[in-house]
């Protein structure tokens, strides 16, 4: 009985071990956040880019690292230094928009005007930044 | 009429030999670098804000701490919560001169030596700064590349692996490639 209940410890050890070593070391490798299975926050560029500017601190608040949906009008796009495709959204501040990196794999087709993407946001700079984008419409 | 156009080549001329450029970029490259011996530990932002004055050197990098983006997920987190603390301090950057600008012909294809010097703010520490770096330029338009050594612990960045598995100081490389 002993014998048993040692075997099911050191089984329950192992398992919880290897669980933890494939979490860290395999899954977490491959495994980054899909924008596309969470909740949006759902606002426009002009918006999104009038609340950095009022108070930027109460806006990191509230959209610093969310996923958010954003709908505007493509002033430009283009490609990083890493080639990922960027797109950036018009504001009603002509020397600020939002500049969304997109996914992998991820790019805009055809011409649009206005455009719907849902990335993470990372904060304000020029722009208000948003990366691992996708384009919901 | 005569002196009408004189006045009016002098004043072009003035405006010429003044005139300056800022070049600019939103989607620059910093690299983070503190990798050891037990543990790579590199981190990629592609979207650095950088503008600089052809006229003065003067230039800016600005980096948002959560557009470091890490090969390992779990990795990424720990370096924004644990380390950086990128909710409390968002931003990273370096404000400075290029303090031979003088030395770079815009106008001249070539790689030109570009010696940096000025404060860099982390995690909401700043520390005067220096190193040399280069100028890259093709058709006019500048590349500039640099490298700063960066001890965690001069910015306040503390954490149980600092020394360990994450070295103590970090290479933070910048590659701007201006528009």
């Amino acid at each position: 009985m002993k014998i048993k209940i040692v075997l099911i410890l050191l089984a329950l050890c192992f398992t919880s071990i290897a669980a933890v070593w494939y979490y860290v070391f395999q899954y977490s490798k491959t495994h980054h956040r899909d924008v596309e299975l969470e909740n949006a926050i759902a606002v426009t560029a002009g918006q999104l880019v009038k609340d950095y500017q009022a108070n930027e601190s109460s806006a990191n608040a509230h959209y610093l690292n969310k996923v958010i949906q954003i709908k505007g009008d493509v002033i430009k796009e283009g490609k990083d230094q890493a080639g990922n495709y960027t797109v950036t959204l018009k504001s009603n501040d002509p020397f600020s928009g939002v500049l969304c990196t997109l996914k992998n794999g991820s790019k805009i087709s055809g011409t649009h005007s206005t455009i719907v993407v849902k990335g993470i946001c990372a904060g304000f700079l020029t722009d208000v930044v948003l990366n691992e984008g996708v384009i919901v419409k | 009429m005569k002196k009408a156009t004189l006045l009016l080549f002098f004043a072009g001329l003035s405006f010429g030999l003044h005139a300056q450029k800022i070049f600019s970029t939103t989607t620059g490259q910093i690299r983070f670098n503190a990798s050891s011996p037990l543990e790579k530990v590199i981190g990629i932002n592609n979207q650095v804000d950088s503008k600089m004055v052809d006229k003065t050197g003067q230039v800016i990098f600005s980096a948002l701490i959560k557009s470091f983006k890490f090969e390992n997920q779990l990795m990424e987190d720990h370096f924004n919560e644990n380390y950086l603390e990128s909710s409390k301090f968002p931003k990273a950057e370096f404000r400075g001169f290029i303090t031979n600008i003088g030395t770079v012909n815009f106008a001249k294809d070539g790689k030109y030596t570009a010696n940096f010097s000025g404060t860099l703010t982390i995690h909401s520490v700043s520390q005067k700064v220096s190193t040399t770096g280069e100028i890259t330029i093709a058709k006019g338009t500048p590349t500039v590349n640099g490298a700063f050594k960066v001890k965690l612990a001069d910015y306040g960045i503390t954490g149980s692996y600092i020394g360990g598995k994450i070295a103590n100081e970090a290479e933070v490389t910048v590659n701007c490639k201006y528009q």
